[in-house]
């Protein structure tokens, strides 16, 4: 079992921007934030006093909201309607594919090969894109644009399983689809209507949904993330919620919930499946390390501000994360 | 100066000129009332136009808890307060609204947007306060709420129906207010949780034959005291109860069942919607000031999501009221006025949030006396001050009553105090009237 207090944090930058994304470059050594002026940034992880420089191109025109590693490649999303890519080398914009959804785009999610990526978006579509040419290779959606009150539905997250057989997609009202992965048809589904709110009564309005969803590294678990039920729909007065779901049977496996407020917006499974990263906040951001079978928190760490995404190496010996107006890099130590 | 009834209390006010104009509305009433052609004795130009003037309505859609102004009237795209939504083109050249509003942004030929409120406070309850009653109150008066300001001036005498109804139905920030100095009978009616008026209708071991039979018993014993003592609370006792019978005549105007279907999907099916038809169905029927207030907005956290959906909800609201008020020619004597108790902070706080904030911020006039098409007022590039054309509340005020063809500068007597309509000071906004 790995062991998450052995995550240090290394070094904490701050900035005037909001960064709503998170990635690392194949070999580790920089770290891609994205922003809400529109920028993609790279950050030097070997060198903490070096300055952050800006990806090349036209980029977005506005708030950055979703970035993955693909390959040598890094694909860019954003509430522009854009999807980017660009070299993850030399930072330069290889190409841009303008009105990739027909709404804004919440996210975007690499294959494990590299080759293609997912990206979900609030026309409540999820699309699949071949990496290397641009190609939209399919579209597909189990997810109502309305929510039952009849306001704009969401589609906040998506995940492959790490065989790249599976797709999961997940929305506002708490509804999530499982897909297969080369036929794009749907062979599954799941409901968390306990990461939506609506107050029909006091204020009128909702707030919510299923921000994070993460497979398991067998792929036999999905877990979910979002927040539990508010009481004061002005703020994310929640407690940080988890759901794992048994992927094969469709049943609920575990509810967790956490004593922080906030909505979790990042989950990532440890390679042994020992521990469940969770990430978000609300004004100030949290990281919680749960164990997925007990529910027990084996680690908590306050950030100064909500955490949007994280990115773990490969072999997840450090995390690059983007927050509201930060980015952080956790290192693992040796033993 | 206007000064009304100089000499009486205020419950007095106004009290001959409506007498004399009740008779005139007996006329109207019979007819629509917004169909003053036909009347022949209307020789005088003075009383043509005070008629006109009482053919005018308002709907306020209050916006409560506080919309941001960047995601509706005044986007600031590609600064760093102006959040992720992008600004669109719209009917007037030049001019861009958020694009959560897309279907305003293709009707504002008859809508004035003003950018520049700069009313100063940042409280839910004060703010509110201050928006409604048009300046800060004071001890020791009681101010009256514009729905009240405007029933007082529009209503006629012998109305049927109610003066002014008042839809709250989000329990936060509800404050029932009241016609103040003007007195009780302009104050509103107040809907909560239920649209239709509670206890209005017949109850049922009485018939209607019963009930007329009870009415004019009464009128007989009434008119029959009253000439024997002559006195404003007898004759004030008998109008209530002419106003009781004319409201439980007056219920089915509450009742959205009673629009067809595509009338109904015009408005869209939410609560804002159903409403917000129901304030149509008013002011066709003659109710001088509807209030429908859709809360809440207070977006300290999500702030986009929270006006992602509720800009939906206003979008299509506010465009099909404008759409069907106008294919039924009521748009040109109805005002349609969108105001919260103020806007929302140019910087995003740590929960994607705006916070409160009344130093620049938005609302919009469409309709009646409103020059179409028109922006008033500007905010900085990032959106934290007023850089020009600074508007108070009691401007904003003062601007309603003129595009009614309400003397903005007259003055009500409290006692032997003038107290003027609008705030002292106050201006009307020349630039967004036609």
């Amino acid at each position: 079992m790995s062991d998450p207090k052995r995550y240090e944090r290394s070094f904490e930058k701050h900035a005037k921007e909001m960064f709503f994304c998170a990635a690392l470059s194949s070999d580790g050594a920089a770290g891609f934030a994205g922003a809400s002026d529109g920028k993609v940034y790279r950050f030097d992880l070997n060198d903490e006093k070096a300055e952050r420089v800006a990806l090349e191109g036209a980029g977005h025109s506005s708030y950055v909201t979703g970035l993955a590693r693909a390959g040598e490649s890094l694909v860019s999303v954003g509430y522009d309607k854009r999807l980017i890519v660009w070299d993850a080398k030399d930072g330069k914009q290889l190409r841009a594919i303008e009105g990739a959804h027909a709404n804004w785009i919440r996210g975007v999610v690499a294959f494990p090969d590299g080759s293609r990526v997912v990206t979900v978006a609030d026309d409540m579509q999820a699309a699949v894109w071949d990496v290397a040419s641009g190609e939209k290779l399919a579209t597909f959606t189990d997810h109502a644009p309305l929510t039952p009150t009849h306001y704009p539905s969401m589609l906040f997250a998506a995940a492959v399983s790490e065989d790249g057989k599976r797709i999961a997609t997940a929305d506002k009202v708490g509804h999530v689809a499982l897909w297969d992965a080369d036929s794009f048809s749907q062979v599954g589904e799941f409901e968390a209507p306990g990461m939506y709110t609506w107050d029909p009564k006091a204020r009128v309005h909702s707030i919510g949904g299923i921000r994070s969803l993460a497979f398991s590294p067998d792929g036999g678990k999905l877990a979910v993330g979002g927040i539990g039920k508010i009481e004061n729909v002005d703020n994310l007065a929640g407690k940080a919620r988890i759901e794992i779901f048994d992927v094969a049977g469709g049943s609920r496996l575990r509810e967790i919930q956490g004593e922080k407020d906030g909505v979790v917006t990042r989950l990532v499974w440890a390679d042994d499946a020992s521990w469940l990263f969770a990430a978000g906040g609300p004004g100030n951001g949290f990281l919680t390390f749960w164990n997925p079978e007990s529910g027990e928190r084996l680690r908590e760490e306050e950030v100064g501000g909500l955490v949007h995404d994280a990115e773990f190496a490969s072999g997840q010996e450090a995390f690059f994360l983007a927050a509201h107006e930060r980015v952080e890099y956790w290192k693992r130590k040796t033993a | 100066m206007n000064h009304a009834n100089p000499s009486r209390p205020l419950s007095g006010l106004g009290l001959s000129r409506r007498r004399f104009l009740g008779t005139l509305g007996a006329v109207a009433a019979a007819g629509a009332a917004a169909d003053m052609t036909g009347l022949n004795v209307l020789r005088q130009k003075a009383m043509a136009e005070e008629l006109k003037r009482r053919g005018k309505r308002v709907i306020l859609l209050w916006l409560a808890g506080g919309a941001s102004q960047f995601e509706t009237w005044d986007p600031k795209p590609g600064q760093a307060t102006g959040g992720p939504y992008a600004g669109i083109p719209t009917s007037i050249p030049g001019v861009q609204i958020s694009e959560l509003l897309p279907k305003m942004a293709g009707k504002l030929d008859r809508t004035a947007i003003i950018r520049s409120m700069n009313t100063q406070i940042a409280d839910h309850g004060q703010g509110a306060e201050l928006m409604t009653i048009g300046r800060r109150p004071e001890p020791g008066v009681e101010y009256p709420d514009l729905g009240s300001i405007v029933a007082a001036e529009l209503a006629r005498a012998d109305s049927q129906v109610p003066d002014f109804v008042s839809m709250y139905t989000a329990t936060e920030g509800r404050m029932k207010t009241s016609a103040g100095f003007l007195g009780a009978r302009f104050n509103p009616m107040f809907l909560t949780d239920d649209p239709m008026p509670r206890n209005l209708a017949r109850l049922e071991t009485i018939s209607d034959i019963d009930h007329q039979d009870r009415a004019a018993l009464r009128s007989f014993l009434s008119e029959g005291f009253a000439r024997r003592v002559s006195s404003a609370g007898v004759a004030s006792h008998g109008a209530a109860y002419e106003r009781v019978r004319g409201l439980m005549a007056s219920d089915t105007l509450f009742d959205v069942n009673e629009e067809r279907q595509a009338m109904r999907d015009l408005y869209g099916p939410t609560q804002f919607g159903e409403q917000t038809l129901v304030a149509r169905r008013l002011v066709e029927a003659g109710v001088p000031f509807v209030k429908v207030a859709r809360g809440w907005w207070d977006s300290h956290g999500q702030n986009f999501e929270t006006h992602r959906e509720l800009c939906a909800d206003l979008d299509q609201v506010m465009w099909a009221l404008l759409t069907d008020l106008e294919q039924r020619g009521l748009l040109d004597d109805t005002l349609v006025v969108t105001l919260s108790e103020f806007g929302r902070t140019p910087q995003i706080n740590g929960s994607l949030g705006r916070d409160h904030f009344a130093s620049a911020w938005s609302c919009t006039l469409s309709g009646a006396g409103v020059l179409g098409g028109s922006v008033y007022g500007k905010t900085s590039e990032d959106g934290t001050e007023v850089t020009e054309g600074e508007v108070k509340p009691g401007d904003l005020f003062a601007t309603i009553f003129a595009a009614l063809g309400i003397d903005e500068h007259k003055e009500y007597m409290l006692g032997s105090r003038p107290i003027p309509i609008a705030d002292f000071g106050a201006k009307a906004i020349q630039d967004v009237l036609a």
